[in-house]
């Protein structure tokens, strides 16, 4: 496990780096002054008890928090360096580099093979292509054996726990660099948690894999980093056995050793 | 109470009954082929004429509150800015309860003078287009707004934009119930006589374009129904338009229900 290099110079540069986050509705404040960096082929998780502002932290890194009415954001998030709030950058393209999962599996109305090839038919891929890469992408889940390549019965027959691995197919397939995991595993049962963390543990080879999770344990298995949020402001981050064994702060050391939560 | 309740029921299940049956002995006895497929000939003949009327009309009609309708409740359900959208839905809902015979005058208004074509299909047709447009755009508003919210922004966090999201995810999922609402359009609509009388004008021979008058079924109960029945077989005619009007309303109102069962069918796994 790598020391926690929270922005430090000498470090490798971050994949994402957040600086000065806030997020505003209408009448109160759900993120305040959050600055962070998240780094390629690594699991961060984001930790904290309900409301703290984790959902809204991860959906304004891939500019899902605007698509709520009311809602206003100050601050900086690059993604390799370039600011994805800039004006002249398309919201569509920062979501198909930074894909995104969602607490409850939302497959859609549609074949398992045309839910794995949604974004690829968006982007107007060759049907060779998305022949392949849907293929591959059901293999990466895990789910390709497990259904016997049966890829046109409708997504919404599969189980809880498939769906949520489908989806995951989903925003795999059109490659991108950062996955944002929204509480992956909050719908479902031991097993299929199990099969998700596993995939998750599979998936740092490649991406950087940002998660949410209300689950310490999960934080702990899975992650290479955590960052704990309270009341919308980013109260610790680092390396993640030392922020449950050794936390610098009081209030991580409460939370992490159940005292509220 | 005990006997209270089961016999309003009975009140209300009474006339539909006894309308079946009243309508049912007028027009079986001289009911043929030949009612279906002749033209209305003197003061006799058959149906033939107004079917071809009647589906035209409906047609047309259908046609044009599909389009209409669909195109304004997907722009009020995923578009319209709220205040917009909550005063765009109490004006449809004005709209479906404007008295038929109001809007068949306002057709003859506007599309028998103002336009100067005089009696048309083409004017009976969008009249009654217009007099089914609200049902659509109500059913079609109401399914695209049912469609779970998640699934929106699974599209767009997919890198859809908007407009592919209407088409490839919310239209799939909202169309069945759309279905539903343009078959309750049309069964309501090719039940009305109001939107036409002043618009159609009548013709004994099938329609022969867009800007000639045409007959239809409900304009044969209207005109015939009160002639004297020793003259020729009007009346006859009358009582078989109604009859079959009847089973073609029933049998759209079946096609209503068979789309509405397939509609939860489809969608009872998403709501999970």
């Amino acid at each position: 496990m790598t020391p926690a290099h929270v922005g430090s110079p000498d470090g490798p540069e971050p994949i994402l780096s957040v600086r000065h986050l806030s997020v505003h509705a209408p009448n109160r404040r759900i993120l305040d002054d959050v600055s962070l960096d998240f780094y390629d082929r690594e699991v961060a998780a984001i930790i904290g008890p309900s409301g703290c502002g984790k959902t809204t932290l991860v959906r304004s890194l891939n500019r899902m928090t605007e698509v709520a009415p009311g809602i206003r954001i100050e601050g900086s998030v690059r993604y390799r360096g370039e600011e994805i709030y800039d004006p002249r950058v398309n919201p569509v393209l920062v979501r198909q580099r930074i894909g995104m999962v969602f607490q409850r599996p939302v497959p859609f109305p549609l074949s398992i093979y045309e839910n794995v090839a949604f974004g690829l038919r968006l982007q107007g891929v060759e049907e060779e292509e998305v022949d392949r890469t849907v293929r591959r992408s059901l293999e990466q889940a895990g789910l390709w054996k497990e259904l016997d390549g049966d890829v046109e019965r409708s997504g919404l027959t599969l189980s809880g726990g498939q769906q949520q691995r489908l989806c995951i197919a989903r925003a795999l397939a059109v490659k991108p660099r950062v996955l944002l995991l929204d509480e992956p595993a909050a719908s479902l049962d031991p097993t299929a948690t199990q099969r998700i963390e596993e995939l998750i543990f599979d998936l740092r080879k490649e991406y950087a894999v940002i998660i949410v999770t209300h689950n310490m344990q999960q934080a702990a298995r899975i992650a290479n980093r955590t960052a704990f949020l309270y009341q919308g402001r980013l109260i610790e981050y680092s390396d993640t056995h030392q922020l449950f064994e050794n936390p610098r702060e009081k209030l991580t050391e409460s939370y992490v050793t159940g005292r509220f939560g | 109470m005990r006997w209270g309740l089961p016999l309003a029921l009975l009140v209300v299940l009474f006339p539909l009954f006894d309308m079946i049956y009243w309508i049912a002995v007028r027009a079986l006895p001289t009911f043929t082929w030949a009612t279906l497929t002749t033209d209305q000939v003197g003061l006799g003949g058959g149906l033939y004429a107004m079917i071809v009327g009647s589906f035209t009309l409906l047609g047309l009609a259908t046609g044009f509150a599909a389009a209409v309708g669909i195109a304004a409740g997907m722009y009020t359900a995923e578009y319209a800015p709220p205040s917009i959208a909550r005063w765009a839905r109490v004006a449809g809902n004005l709209l479906a309860g404007i008295p038929a015979i109001v809007l068949g005058y306002f057709g003859y208004y506007a599309l028998v003078l103002y336009t100067h074509w005089g009696y048309t299909t083409l004017a009976g047709g969008l009249t009654l287009g217009v007099f089914m447009v609200p049902f659509v755009y109500r059913t079609a508003d109401l399914a695209f707004a049912n469609v779970p919210s998640e699934q929106r922004e699974a599209a767009l966090a997919m890198g859809a934009r908007p407009g592919q999201y209407l088409v490839r995810v919310a239209l799939p999922i909202a169309l069945p119930a759309i279905l539903s609402g343009v078959f309750l359009a049309m069964a309501i609509g090719l039940g009305e006589t109001a939107p036409l009388i002043y618009t159609a004008g009548w013709s004994s021979t099938p329609v022969a374009g867009l800007f000639q008058p045409t007959s239809f079924l409900t304009g044969a109960i209207w005109n015939f129904y009160d002639y004297p029945s020793t003259e020729g077989s009007f009346q006859a005619l009358a009582f078989q338009a109604a009859f079959l009007l009847l089973i073609l309303v029933i049998g759209l109102n079946v096609v209503v229900q068979v789309v509405a069962e397939r509609y939860r069918r489809r969608t009872r796994g998403m709501m999970a």
